[in-house]
């Protein structure tokens, strides 16, 4: 093992990034903004050597050794010193609410469960790349506990997530990369528009529930390039054919857009190693109002929406608008409890009416070849949906492209109808659940 | 490997039925095992502990009372002054029972508490004033009433349709009610006879509104209407 850096001195407190001050206001007894990350490998688990692993890595991450903290202004985070976070053996019912107090104040959990390792991280930490480093990370330390001889010592460009636990880490892997790059000279408006949402059966508390469907990489970029797109534009496609199809199903007097709210990672746009989050979000959709979709006109649709809005400039106006609002002098003297009623009242009356379902794509991760023997997959959850809907995830690794549905209603109409459509397609699913179900058809 | 015979999928092993449209697997020459990608166990969530700040304010007021009785009995002993300060904490602490250290109590034994401290409060007074028939006659009647309103509007607001507009005809309910229970009150205690006078007029207004909510509330085409001019 290389020697030690000296140690810069440590931060006291960070403060939230645009995007993590929305998350806490939206805590609710049965809803935490909680998203789950699973690497599986090839053999069973070693609880004792992750929870050394974990020990090990965390303090490379500052950002996510840290508790949610309340200032009278805003909340920020500040480092954790207490015993932990520890490993545990894996629930059925995952991604729980998060309270700030419990859990010895961490908002990171580690779970395992035969060969799988599951990483659940509060979203004010960081978006899904900077929470799969720890997870890569972790992994990586742990294998090498293990005795494999598995490389963790790479520069930044070599882009892989596994991060050097002997270095100390980079002051721009901290930053809140969003108010170094909202520098447009002009907001553009937010697009807002109130779109179906999905009326579904509230299941008890906390119960989520899971589809994974689990399919060949090559099989489907070989169908996406049949229909002239990429394969987030295709996996688009068919969620908003599922969505609807849903629609038409209901029986409504008078139909709605149909929208599906996805992430972009900024980080392929401007050079920034945040680990924290920098994402901004973008609604490709159809308006049935207007007539009747094929699927070729809704891959089209969507394949024109994205090429128009997933660039450089528009990006860089819309995190503008975003940091405007933190920006403004009279926002930002108001308190924090005003604060939080205003933007969970914004929230749940207008961002949330945006979208019918959720979507992201991971994309296709890279992992360091020494570590490619004993990895098998990658899972992603979104977590529970704020309102009821679905949230769909895909990840894929070598060949295996996998996509995890969360949600936290009964009916799995979307997921049917979307799974359907990709066997319609000719590419073959095989689909894992964690759902009790009756046997009533 | 079982395949749904609706959707077309390859379902995993320990599947009895397809996640997507519940048809049952049906497979001789494969059993169902049991061996789940998932585990079996349920997690609970973390309670949080709000004992230390239960804690806290109990001992502040539990020693403020003690503290401010013993300066009572032992240096400024001429008139039972502490009785105030110890009324009021124990009032401010049955008003901070649901908020900070039973938080599970309902609304209305929160109310109900919460009127039985002001009470208590009151009656507490009585030893600082020459005699306590004021409080009899116009300082418990008046907390009763209030406690009374405040639960027939917190009922309204849990059991009956919620709206803004149903909120408003509840609270000039509560409005006009309380309104004329006091004055009731007050006539009664000052004058011996019942005259309600400035009452009345608050009546007045709250029967104009409500019948105003009542008429938005039945008529469809007249909400939708003033919703679409008054939206903010």
């Amino acid at each position: 093992m290389a020697k030690r850096e000296k140690p810069i001195p440590r931060k006291d407190w960070y403060q939230l990034d645009l995007s993590a001050i929305v998350y806490p206001t939206l805590h609710r007894h049965d809803f935490a903004p909680v998203y789950r990350q699973s690497v599986l490998l090839t053999e069973v688990v070693d609880p004792e050597l992750l929870q050394r692993a974990v020990d090990l890595t965390m303090p490379r991450f500052p950002t996510y050794k840290v508790a949610m903290r309340k200032g009278l202004f805003w909340r920020y985070l500040e480092p954790n010193d207490r015993p932990g976070p520890f490993v545990q053996p894996d629930i059925k019912n995952p991604c729980q609410p998060m309270y700030f107090k419990g859990n010895n104040r961490y908002l990171i959990r580690f779970y395992y469960y035969r060969n799988r390792i599951s990483l659940e991280a509060h979203h004010s930490l960081g978006d899904g790349t900077g929470c799969m480093c720890v997870l890569q990370t972790v992994t990586a330390v742990y294998l090498r506990l293990k005795g494999y001889p598995v490389e963790t010592a790479f520069s930044k460009e070599q882009g892989y997530f596994v991060m050097n636990i002997d270095k100390q880490p980079d002051p721009e892997e901290l930053e809140d990369a969003y108010m170094k790059y909202a520098n447009a000279k002009f907001c553009p408006p937010r697009p807002g528009e109130k779109t179906y949402r999905i009326r579904g059966t509230k299941e008890s508390f906390y119960t989520l529930n899971i589809i994974d469907g689990i399919m060949s990489t090559s099989a489907v970029l070989a169908v996406a390039k049949g229909y002239h797109a990429t394969i987030t534009e295709y996996l688009n496609a068919v969620l908003l054919y599922a969505l609807l199809k849903k629609q038409e199903s209901d029986r409504r007097l008078r139909l709605k857009p149909v929208k599906v709210a996805m992430p972009v990672n900024l980080r392929r746009f401007f050079p920034s190693k945040t680990l924290r989050n920098f994402i901004t979000m973008i609604y490709p959709g159809v308006d049935p109002r207007l007539g009747e979709y094929t699927f070729e006109e809704i891959v089209t649709q969507v394949h024109n929406d994205m090429r128009y809005h997933i660039n450089e400039k528009f990006l860089r106006g819309d995190i503008t608008t975003n940091a405007a609002t933190k920006r403004h002098p009279l926002i930002r003297i108001v308190t924090l409890f005003i604060k939080d009623f205003v933007i969970k009242l914004f929230y749940t009356r207008v961002q949330d009416h945006n979208s019918s379902a959720g979507l992201t794509n991971m994309g296709a991760l890279k992992v360091p070849e020494s570590m490619k023997p004993y990895i098998v997959r990658f899972d992603i959850y979104m977590g529970q949906p704020f309102s009821s809907r679905t949230n769909c995830a895909i990840i894929s690794y070598e060949d295996t492209l996998t996509i995890n549905f969360a949600s936290s209603i009964i009916e799995a109409d979307v997921e049917r109808y979307f799974f359907r459509k990709l066997v319609q397609d000719g590419i073959h699913v095989k689909i894992e659940s964690n759902r009790e179900m009756t046997l009533e058809v | 490997m079982s395949y749904c015979v609706n959707c077309g999928v390859e379902l995993e092993q320990s599947l009895g039925q397809c996640p997507l449209c519940n048809t049952p697997v049906i497979n001789p020459r494969e059993a169902v095992c049991n061996k789940s990608p998932f585990p079996e166990e349920k997690g609970q969530v973390e309670v949080v502990k709000r004992k230390d700040m239960s804690i806290l304010l109990t001992t502040v007021m539990v020693s403020t009372s003690i503290v401010c009785g013993l300066l009572n009995v032992l240096v400024y002993s001429s008139r039972p002054w502490s009785l105030a300060v110890i009324g009021a904490c124990i009032l401010l602490w049955v008003i901070l029972i649901p908020i900070a250290i039973y938080t599970r109590l309902s609304v209305y034994t929160s109310v109900l508490l919460d009127g039985l401290g002001t009470v208590i409060y009151l009656y507490m007074l009585t030893f600082l004033s020459e005699s306590s028939q004021w409080f009899w006659g116009i300082g418990m009647p008046i907390a009763v009433l209030v406690t009374l309103v405040t639960e027939f509007l917190v009922v309204c607001f849990q059991m009956l349709p919620r709206s803004f507009l149903t909120n408003t005809l509840y609270s000039f309910t509560s409005l006009a009610a309380l309104n004329i229970g006091m004055e009731i009150l007050i006539d009664r205690y000052l004058q011996g006879t019942v005259q309600l006078g400035w009452s009345t007029i608050v009546l007045t207004v709250c029967i104009i509104v409500n019948i105003t909510i009542i008429t938005l509330l039945s008529r469809k085409r007249l909400r939708n209407a003033v919703r679409k001019r008054l939206h903010f």
